[in-house]
């Protein structure tokens, strides 16, 4: 109690009409015995009303806040942000597309079947009704699956279509749960197979681009495109697959790429496989032939030593070497398969494909110059910044054991072991005006790392070298008429074991097109082919791999927009012969 | 002064009141809306991924194979060779002579309409 005495008139007063202000109506404290208590009551007033004041806008404020739609946190940009994030991604790892947009691979929504071994009350019943659902499940592993002990999961089946879903629940058995997955899905089946590779089925990358970009694939959702072409590819498969089963031989590959950017347009290594299916680890289709088949490639090499003979300046293309008779190096004959018995000049010793004209070239030059000349085109080494992990490393002797044999069977191909890809790269730099692009199966606006390695009159003098060949030598089946091929054929015996084998060959073929103004080059590989009737039973590279390149010229080039070159008076003597 | 501070007490509260009361309705139209506008988010995620499916479907509707099959079983189109390409200027015109007379006597009248105008 206040120790106050009020006056009896102001008391009256006050009841007769009550101040809403009481605590400044000083009258009401105008009789008091204690001022000093007057004045702790009025501290005390003043605090209580202060308390009352503050506890009163704290609850305001709380109420207003209450409010509010997202209490007093209204933060636009993340509402933005969450918007976004429901509409970007309806799937968490990124599609493949080719250099048009067409999909490779993509990843489907699905859902997996687990169980709750606790939950489960007829074990017996649901193994039955399940395996009548999934055929390919047996009573007793789903059984043995919905008994586990101390367990709380355990996945009965992935990827369930949308039917198998309904009929699952329409089971109603409450121990039985669905999981959300995606479904990795490559739509053109064996047709990319060793380009865009496979996960398995945790989706994760295993080979091809599926495991290189791996990272880039589940962490951006933009589609990654490829630089390969679907109706390319699909042309240049059919028609190996055409040569392949026509020459019976073990593998065919081919690879076309862009000589002015590096670029892969095309990469088929057969067999091959469905990546939609799980291969066994260790099958020879996983096998891709372009980047991990290191062989000796025989006579194509030529053109690279050819080549070296010319950027050397030892050589001049008037130049001629006595290919009269065989050559005898570290008591090693060396002779020529299509024997001229001639002196031969460079251009010569390419069309004729000549063994002793080569070597005389390559010694002119000499170890040292051979050997940088091959190091600078990439052949010691792995094909770096590939975007394919299958690579491997070239095969080659050590400098120590680099002798004069190594000197003569490297420039007709032998003694050094390479893939395809290091043979179509070095080889569009040599036509491509003597710049050495990095290859590359990823589109992307950035240009890959490019060095020089011939110079350009090298490079303009090859062409014509190259072109003759498809004209007046071993590589005339893989001409197309308007298409200017330009090439060189390679036939190289297998080494196995030390040993060349003469029943065994692998063929190569390696084109330019259009040779005047190359854009694409292609190399085409076949491994052990047969001799057959139409090809006399020759197995060499120009009845084989050389019309297979022609084919695929004559079906790819009019898709990749080249204008076919004819020439314009024998094209008219043509229509008037045939009016 | 007593009827000033009232008043003043009285408006105070009746605003409060009103804020409140304002506070309280907008909120409920932005709960609306927001349940609109996640209904219909979920609408856009369900579209897209039935578009991306669909995408799935027709790529896979236009493999090669399927592509070269349903040709050849009903187009009868083969692939175009390289000799079917034929140079503009190769082409023979019947009237080639006749042709070059009238461009030749067009440009003529043309310079005589040019040289009356001037």
């Amino acid at each position: 109690m206040l120790p106050l005495r009020l006056s009896s008139q102001r008391h009256s007063r006050s009841v007769s009409r009550p101040s809403l202000n009481a605590f400044n109506d000083k009258s009401l404290f105008e009789q008091t015995d204690n001022p000093a208590a007057v004045q702790t009551c009025k501290q005390r007033m003043k605090v209580a009303a202060l308390v009352f004041v503050v506890a009163y806008c704290v609850i305001s404020l709380k109420v207003i806040a209450v409010c509010l739609p997202h209490g007093i946190k209204i933060n636009l940009p993340q509402t933005h942000m969450f918007h976004e994030q429901i509409i970007e991604s309806p799937i968490s790892r990124a599609d493949i597309l080719d250099r048009n947009g067409s999909i490779l691979a993509t990843s489907l929504p699905t859902v997996n079947l687990y169980a709750n071994p606790k939950k489960i009350q007829n074990a017996e019943d649901a193994a039955e009704k399940l395996s009548f659902i999934f055929p390919d499940l047996s009573f007793e592993d789903i059984y043995k699956k919905l008994t586990k002990e101390n367990s709380s999961f355990a996945m009965i089946k992935h990827n369930l279509s949308p039917e198998q879903q309904a009929e699952v629940n329409a089971l109603g058995i409450p121990a039985l749960e669905f999981q959300t997955s995606e479904k990795r899905v490559y739509l053109q089946n064996n047709l990319f197979a060793h380009v865009v590779g496979y996960t398995d089925i945790d989706n994760i990358g295993k080979t091809g681009v599926e495991r290189s970009m791996h990272k880039r694939l589940t962490e951006s959702s933009k589609p990654l495109q490829l630089t390969l072409d679907i109706g390319i590819q699909d042309a240049v498969r059919e028609e190996l697959a055409v040569a392949l089963k026509k020459f019976k031989a073990e593998r065919a590959a081919a690879i076309l790429m862009d000589v002015n950017t590096g670029e892969v347009l095309s990469l088929v290594s057969l067999p091959d496989f469905n990546p939609n299916i799980s291969i066994p680890v260790g099958d020879t289709s996983l096998f891709n032939f372009i980047t991990l088949g290191i062989y000796e490639p025989g006579s194509v090499f030529k053109t690279f030593n050819t080549a070296l003979g010319l950027e050397s300046g030892k050589v001049k293309v008037t130049d001629k070497f006595d290919a009269t008779k065989p050559i005898i190096v570290q008591k090693r004959r060396i002779s020529d398969f299509h024997a001229k018995n001639k002196w031969l000049s460079v251009g010569e010793i390419l069309t004729h494909s000549s063994n002793i004209g080569s070597v005389r070239i390559a010694e002119r030059v000499g170890k040292e110059g051979q050997r940088e000349f091959l190091k600078n085109l990439g052949f010691f080494d792995t094909v770096k910044d590939f975007e394919l992990p299958e690579k491997t490393a070239p095969r080659f002797r050590s400098e120590k054991s680099w002798t004069p044999i190594t000197v003569a069977t490297v420039s007709y191909g032998h003694g050094i072991s390479v893939t395809p890809l290091h043979i179509i790269t070095a080889f569009s730099a040599l036509v491509n005006g003597g710049i050495y692009h990095t290859p590359t199966i990823i589109k992307s606006d950035t240009q890959k790392i490019s060095r020089r390695v011939v110079s350009e009159q090298t490079s303009d003098q090859m062409r014509p070298l190259l072109r003759d060949v498809v004209l007046y030598g071993s590589g005339k089946k893989a001409d197309v008429e308007g298409y200017e091929v330009g090439g060189k054929t390679g036939t190289a015996n297998k080494n196995v074991n030390g040993k060349y084998l003469q029943s065994s060959v692998t063929n190569s073929f390696l084109a330019a097109f259009p040779i005047s103004h190359p854009k694409y080059a292609l190399l085409v590989v076949l491994d052990e082919p047969q001799g057959i009737k139409e090809t006399f039973n020759s197995r060499s590279s120009g009845w084989n791999a050389a019309p297979t390149t022609g084919k695929i010229i004559a079906a790819v080039a009019p898709q990749l927009g080249l204008k076919a070159n004819f020439d314009i008076k024998t094209q008219k003597a043509h229509i008037k012969a045939a009016k | 002064m007593i009827n000033t501070k009232t008043a003043f007490m009285a408006l105070w509260f009746t605003l409060t009141c009103i804020v409140i009361f304002g506070c309280f309705v907008l909120k409920n139209q932005v709960h609306d809306l927001e349940a609109e506008l996640s209904k219909i988010n979920q609408n856009i995620a369900s579209d897209i991924r039935n578009i991306h499916i669909l995408k799935a479907e027709w790529g896979k509707l236009n493999t090669p194979d399927r592509l070269r099959k349903l040709a050849t079983e009903y187009a009868s189109l083969n692939k175009i060779n390289a000799k079917q390409i034929i140079n503009y200027d190769a082409l023979p015109f019947e009237n080639e002579s006749s042709q070059i007379k009238i461009a030749t006597s067009d440009k003529a009248h043309l310079k005589q309409l040019v040289k009356a105008e001037r």
